[in-house]
């Protein structure tokens, strides 16, 4: 269990700033995940922890001990590649054991450790097999026993699930977080899946153009997006930009999409513009509006039945239609053209300040 | 501010400082001296550019640089008139045969140029097998002396250096580019002038480039063709070598102008290629061109016509040398005479060239495969900087090399002239670009984060290159030093320069053997150098690529 101090790292690669000065805190024993479109910096943030990206700029530290200035192989941090990595001309065992003998570990003790490593990603007894003979699944188990076997300060893992199929990148992640949490282990978790971040950090940032975005648990982030960027990336959302009208009952009044809705109050002067997101899920139709609920009436412009759940688009006023997520229980007719009352929750909805 | 020196980079600044000191040595420190006797006077006190003027004003040196141009363009011409027909037909027709003659077609560049040329000599020279025999019939004879002859000698040895990658690049044509131009309206003709040969043109001109620089600074086929002609690359050697008289100062003039016009080629080419890129990954390769079966007889003469006449010279070496001579006359009778013969006169050149050639070709492996290494791994300045410079011995004349080599290291607090070892680091240096060259091409296929998890798993950069990625590399640096090895045996144009004493080598031997008598023993050498080329090549095929080939 290490804590790892990240302090305000830069790289730059030319005229891109892949990394912009970054800071992070990470807790011993943390599963921290670094989230963000294509090139925004996670893979080289990932790459600096681990010695394979220089820094322009600032400091990392394992606990007390500084290690950006140390080389690589000094690192004892465990890395699971993307696309596994697993040397093609050894074993199974020869692989898992590769960074033991690295480290000078005896022969017998040596066997001991790989056959449990190996039965940790449930592949007892697949030492002997070659690499080549192995599904792509198993090839990241074996990547993965081979990171955990040496017991390193941090486990870094980029991307590790992206060359799996969906129902088993669903189940390594489970087994990954399961066997993160029984170890103990810090981790830091690459991934441009906002699913995946969502389903198994303790805490997550999301990077933007080589910067920190927003830091913090997956929930929180979820709920209380600090940009209207977080609040696009991580989950549908309806950004919606509007004109603020007043105050009433301590809400702020904002009309958009030429409807009036009600938002929680911020500071912003009557006239001036403000985005906020309103989730799909935030949004219910209702048959009978209650008096004093706040709602916005438009008609249905699209429906989409995924089983369980009801998607809806429903146009206001002018603008791109309010998307609308509900469970499916019989008692709205999804009919194209229909009108529809949605009611929502006003602290439910996040408002960026102008 | 970035770290001057990022902890990552003790084992790339290793190799790249070693390949600095010994590129600077051996090659930058000679090419120097060759550059400074250019300019001095005949004291060797003065700045001058007396060595210039007087070669242009020289009436014979003018000639010597026009005619070793001419060939060189004709050569290169001719290269590419043969090789890109040829690629079209190996990729599209259905030539019986097509894979033996795919493994052939690669030999002429292997086996040495300069025994092709003798082998010429032997059958249509004024004392010529064929010659005799058609004099003897009273019928006229042609001469194979001069120009045409080295144009078509030069010509059926390179034409694979433009055959091999333009015959990639052929098979790389997607079907559906070539669809597209003929659903617009193209007929086929039009649709292989304008879509087809110019997106293989970059890889045929990269050929012709091999050809030109390869034909500029050959000095075997001249030496043995060009009788009276004045060639560049003689020239220089027999003003250093000094026949009538040494004379450094022309001798390095003549050498600058052979690097100056190989260094231009080289740049006209990376300029021309800059502007076209075109990448092509083919998804359906276009289909086999059916014809009618005069047209298949036809291509499949054309094909198997030139592969084998470029083969047939070395089949006669073979013949001849199995055969009685008595005195210079040939007997129609089987011996190993000549084999004999050569055993006892030229044990230690053949142990010398099979000897020294292994020390270099492993030499060049040995330092070209880290070179390779950084280049590919580790992209910042100074790899950039080691790339560029690792590639210069290609432009330098190995009668330049040499020259460099002696007035370098013939005093001083090296003394090496006069041994084996300038040999061997003569060879050593104008191999390396291949070693750096083939090493790049077998680590572009080897997953570099293979290299990023061992590391990461806590070895150290230098033993996983050579505990990890070396293994991981074997067979084609294998297959890279053997094909290395094989061009050094045959290797004439810096050996004729640099060999003294005890410590010649078997092209020597026959070198020498063309001025004397015995034709008997120089074709007995050559077999040896042609089974020596062969053997190998063929224990080592599986290993080979044809890209390998392409850069030798
Ligand atoms: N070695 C390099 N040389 C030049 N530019 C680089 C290099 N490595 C990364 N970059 C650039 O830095 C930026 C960040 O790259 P990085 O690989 O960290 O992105 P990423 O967030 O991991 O993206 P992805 O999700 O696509 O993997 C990109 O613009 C990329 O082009
Ligand atoms: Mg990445």
């Amino acid at each position: 269990m290490t804590a790892v101090t990240i302090s305000r790292v830069a790289r730059t690669f030319g005229a891109v700033r892949a990394v912009a000065g970054v800071s992070i805190a990470i807790e011993a024993g943390e599963l921290f995940t670094l989230l963000g479109p294509s090139g925004c910096g996670k893979t080289t943030l990932l790459r600096m922890v681990a010695g394979f990206c220089d820094l322009d700029e600032g400091s990392i530290h394992f606990a007390d001990r500084r290690i950006d200035t140390l080389p690589p192989h000094r690192r004892n941090t465990g890395m699971v590649f993307q696309n596994y990595a697993i040397f093609p001309n050894l074993t199974v065992h020869g692989n898992v054991a590769y960074g033991l003998s690295a480290r000078g570990v005896a022969a017998d003790d040596m066997r001991g450790r790989v056959e449990r490593a190996l039965a940790l990603v449930h592949l007892p007894g697949y030492g002997e097999r070659w690499p080549h003979q192995l599904s792509g699944g198993q090839l990241q188990r074996v990547a993965l026993a081979r990171s955990l076997v040496i017991e390193p300060d941090v486990l870094l893992l980029d991307e590790p699930l992206s060359n799996l199929d969906a129902q088993l990148r669903v189940d390594m992640r489970r087994e990954i977080r399961a066997l993160q949490q029984r170890l103990g282990i810090t981790a830091i978790y690459v991934t441009h899946d906002q699913e995946e971040a969502l389903a198994i950090s303790d805490r997550i940032a999301v990077m933007r153009a080589g910067r920190l975005e927003q830091v913090g648990a997956p929930a929180a982030i979820y709920r209380a997006p600090a940009t209207p960027f977080v609040a696009e990336f991580l989950g549908a959302t309806n950004l919606l930009t509007g004109r603020v009208a007043g105050r009433e009952d301590g809400h702020l009044l904002v009309d958009a999409l030429g409807r009036r809705f009600r938002l929680p109050a911020v500071d912003a002067a009557a006239g001036t513009d403000v985005t906020f997101s309103l989730r799909p899920e935030a949004l219910q139709p209702v048959t009978v509006a209650v008096a004093g609920a706040a709602t916005v009436a438009g008609e249905i412009a699209a429906a989409e039945h995924l089983g369980a759940l009801l998607h809806l688009e429903v146009r206001l006023g002018d603008g791109p239609p309010l998307r609308v997520a509900m469970l499916d229980d019989g008692a709205v007719a999804p009919a194209v053209g229909r009108p529809v009352t949605l009611a929502y929750d006003p602290s439910r909805i996040t408002v960026f300040p102008p | 501010m970035r770290r001057l020196l990022p902890p990552r980079s003790a084992f790339p600044l290793t190799v790249a400082a070693f390949a600095f000191a010994f590129l600077g040595l051996f090659l930058a420190w000679p090419l120097y001296k060759v550059l400074a006797s250019s300019f001095l006077d005949a004291e060797g006190a003065r700045f001058t550019l007396d060595a210039y003027v007087k070669v242009f004003a020289t009436g014979y040196y003018r000639s010597a640089v026009a005619n070793s141009l001419a060939i060189g363009v004709m050569t290169t011409l001719a290269c590419m008139a043969i090789g890109l027909p040829m690629a079209f037909l190996l990729a599209r027709m259905a030539i019986p045969g097509r894979s033996v003659l795919l493994a052939l077609s690669a030999l002429p560049l292997i086996l040495p140029s300069f025994i092709g040329a003798y082998a010429w000599v032997l059958l249509f020279g004024r004392a010529g097998i064929v010659t005799q025999w058609l004099q003897g019939l009273g019928l006229p004879t042609t001469t194979i002396y001069g120009m045409p002859g080295i144009v078509m000698v030069f010509t059926l040895h390179s034409f694979p250096y433009v055959l091999l990658p333009a015959l990639a690049a052929v098979r790389a044509v997607d079907a559906s580019i070539e669809e597209a131009g003929q659903n617009l309206g193209a007929s086929r003709w039009r649709v292989f002038r304008t879509v087809t040969v110019p997106v293989i043109m970059p890889a045929v001109l990269a050929g012709g480039l091999l050809v030109f620089i390869e034909t500029l600074e050959n000095f075997g086929v001249p030496f043995v063709l060009a009788e009276d002609m004045p060639i560049l690359a003689i020239e220089a050697y027999k003003l250093f070598v000094g026949e009538v008289g040494a004379n450094p100062a022309m001798a390095g003039a003549l050498a600058m102008l052979l690097v100056v016009m190989a260094a231009l080629a080289l740049l006209l080419q990376r300029h021309y290629l800059a502007r076209r890129r075109f990448a092509t990954v083919a998804r359906s390769a276009p289909p086999v061109i059916r014809t009618g079966p005069l047209g298949r007889w036809a291509a499949s003469a054309f094909v198997w016509g030139l592969v084998l006449l470029a083969l047939l010279p070395f089949v006669a070496i073979v013949v001849v040398a199995l055969m009685k001579f008595r005195g210079p006359v040939l007997q129609p009778e089987f011996s190993l005479g000549n084999f004999v013969q050569l055993f006892e006169r030229a044990q230690r050149p053949l142990a010398n060239t099979l000897g020294l050639a292994t020390v270099a070709a492993v030499g060049a492996s040995l330092i070209g495969i880290p070179i390779a290494y950084v280049l590919t791994r580790y992209r910042s300045p100074i790899a950039h900087a080691l790339d560029v410079l690792a590639m210069v011995p290609f432009a330098v004349a190995g009668t330049v090399l040499g020259i460099g080599l002696i007035l370098a290291f013939n005093s001083g607090w090296l003394v090496l002239t006069g041994g084996w070892l300038i040999l061997v680091l003569a060879w050593l240096v104008r191999k390396l670009p291949f070693s750096v060259r083939s090493g790049s091409a077998i680590l572009h296929q080897i997953d570099p984060t293979l290299e990023e998890a061992s590391v990461n798993l806590g070895r150290s950069p230098s033993w996983t290159f050579f505990r990890l990625t070396v293994p991981l590399m074997l067979g084609g640096i294998v297959g890279g030093t053997v094909l290395a090895w094989v061009t050094i045996v045959s290797e004439l144009s810096s050996t004729v320069v640099l060999y003294s004493g005890p410590w010649t080598t078997m092209t020597v031997v026959i070198f020498r053997a063309l001025e004397g008598q015995g034709a008997g023993t120089a074709a007995a050498a050559a077999t040896v150098l042609i089974v020596a080329t062969v053997v190998p090549l063929a224990l080592v095929y599986r290993l080979l690529r044809r890209n390998n080939l392409a850069v030798l």
